[in-house]
C-alpha cells in the first residue's frame, strides 16, 4: 500500500473537516460587529444620532456593568460565554474526524462513508448466517465495528462463522485506520421468515 | 478538495475561543469576587481618560476633532476587513478543466473535467451497485486532482466498486497519457435511500 504525498493530503482532506462552516459563521458575525461599531463610531463623531448605542454610552456601560448588575447575571453571562469559547476551542482543536474512511488503493485515493461500510458489512453478515434483510445491524464507529444479529427463532446461529465473515469483508477493505469487529448475537429471536 | 486554509480557520477560531473564555472569566470573577470588580472599574475608567487625552492631541478641524479617532475608526475598519478576507478564503478551487498543455505555436490542449465525466458515467451506466456519479477537477498549488464521487446501493461492497473505479482509472490515465492525483469517495446520497438493495446475485 504504498501512497505518495498528493493521495495522503487528499484523503486527510476528505476524512477531516475543513471548519468551514464555523468559520463562516463566525467570520460573518466580527464583519458585523466591526461594520456596527465603525458606524457608531462615525455617527458619534457627527454628533448624529446612534443606531443602538454610542462609543460612549457602551464605555458608560461596560464600566459600570459589575455594580448594576446582580451576582448571578454576571455569573450567567460569563458562563454563557464560556461555553461558546469551549465550544470554539473544541472545533479549533479537536480532530474534526468525519464519518468516513479511507481504503488502501494502489491508484487512488479511495473513501467510504461509514454508512456504505455498515451497510456492506450486514449484508455480508446476512448471507452468512442466511438471514433476511433487517435481522442485522451494524455500527460502524471511530475504531469498531459493531455488528448486531436477530437470529431466526428456534434456529441457533454460530457466532464464528459470521465473525470469520465479516473479518473476512473487513480485511479486503484494507482499511487505513484499522478497526475491531464484534458480532453480538441477540437474545429475542424473529418470528418465522 | 477545496482550497480552503485549514489551519488559519484552526487558529483563527482557537485565538477567539481564548478570548471569549477569558471574557467570560473576567465576567465571572467581576460578578463574584469584590476586588476583581474594583479592578474592572478602574482599569475600564483609566482606559477611558487615555482615550479621551489622546482625542485632545494631534487635532484636526472640527466633526473629526483627532486624528486619534481618525485612526480607532481605520482599526474598526480593519477588522471588518480581515473579517472578510476570512470569509473569502473558504473554499474555491474548483476548475472545469482538468489538465492543458502548451504547444507553443502549434496551439493549445485544454482537457475539460467534463470529458471524463462523460466517460466515467458512460462506463459505470448499468453498474448494478454504482447508482450515481459525479466527476469534478480541483486545482490548488500542487496541482490540479479529479475528484470522483460514486453512490453506492445500500449493501454494495466498497471493495468491488473500489476495484472497479481501479480499472476504470487505468484507462483514463493510459488515455490521458499521464496520472492524475484523484480522490474516489463512495458514499450512500439520495439515490441509495431510494432504490432497494440487490436481493441475490
Amino acid at each position: 500500500m504504498s501512497k505518495d504525498a498528493a493521495s495522503r493530503r487528499l484523503t486527510r482532506r476528505e476524512t477531516h473537516s475543513s471548519r468551514a462552516i464555523p468559520s463562516i459563521v463566525t467570520a460573518s458575525l466580527l464583519i458585523a460587529v466591526f461594520l456596527w461599531l465603525t458606524l457608531e463610531a462615525v455617527l458619534w463623531l457627527l454628533k448624529d444620532q446612534p443606531l443602538l448605542a454610542s462609543p460612549a454610552q457602551l464605555l458608560e456601560w461596560l464600566i459600570g456593568l459589575p455594580v448594576n448588575t446582580t451576582q448571578a447575571g454576571m455569573v450567567a453571562a460569563g458562563a454563557g460565554l464560556g461555553i461558546l469559547a469551549l465550544v470554539l476551542l473544541g472545533l479549533a482543536l479537536g480532530t474534526g474526524r468525519r464519518q468516513r474512511r479511507a481504503l488502501g488503493s494502489e491508484r487512488a485515493a479511495v473513501v467510504v462513508d461509514h454508512e456504505v461500510i455498515a451497510a456492506a458489512v450486514s449484508r455480508t453478515a446476512r448471507r452468512a448466517a442466511g438471514l433476511a434483510p433487517g435481522q442485522v445491524t451494524t455500527t460502524v464507529g471511530g475504531r469498531s465495528v459493531r455488528v448486531q444479529v436477530r437470529p431466526t427463532s428456534g434456529e441457533p446461529l454460530v457466532v464464528e462463522d459470521i465473525q470469520a465473515a465479516v473479518d473476512g469483508e473487513l480485511a479486503a477493505y484494507a482499511l487505513e485506520r484499522p478497526v475491531r469487529s464484534t458480532v453480538q448475537i441477540l437474545n429475542e429471536g424473529a418470528v418465522g421468515q | 478538495m477545496r482550497n480552503t486554509n485549514r489551519a488559519l480557520n484552526r487558529l483563527l477560531l482557537a485565538i477567539l475561543g481564548v478570548l471569549l473564555l477569558g471574557a467570560g472569566a473576567a465576567l465571572i470573577a467581576a460578578g463574584t469576587l469584590p476586588g476583581a470588580a474594583g479592578f474592572w472599574e478602574t482599569t475600564l475608567s483609566s482606559a477611558r481618560e487615555h482615550v479621551r487625552n489622546l482625542a485632545g492631541t494631534a487635532p484636526l478641524p472640527d466633526p473629526v476633532r483627532s486624528w486619534w479617532l481618525v485612526l480607532g475608526i481605520a482599526v474598526l475598519l480593519v477588522g471588518a476587513v480581515l473579517g472578510a478576507v476570512w470569509l473569502a478564503s473558504q473554499g474555491g478551487g474548483k476548475t472545469p478543466r482538468l489538465a492543458e498543455r502548451s504547444e507553443g505555436s502549434a496551439g493549445r490542449t485544454v482537457v475539460d473535467a467534463g470529458l471524463v465525466s462523460a466517460a466515467v458515467k458512460e462506463a459505470l451506466n448499468g453498474h448494478p451497485d454504482v447508482l450515481a456519479t459525479s466527476v469534478s477537477a480541483w486545482e490548488s498549488r500542487r496541482g490540479t486532482a479529479l475528484r470522483l464521487r460514486l453512490e453506492a446501493r445500500k449493501g454494495a461492497s466498497p471493495r468491488e466498486i473500489s476495484n472497479t473505479v481501479e480499472q476504470l482509472l487505468q484507462e483514463i490515465d493510459a488515455w490521458l497519457g499521464h496520472p492524475v492525483p484523484v480522490l474516489v469517495r463512495i458514499t450512500s446520497g439520495t439515490r441509495t435511500q431510494v432504490s432497494a438493495a440487490r436481493r441475490a446475485r
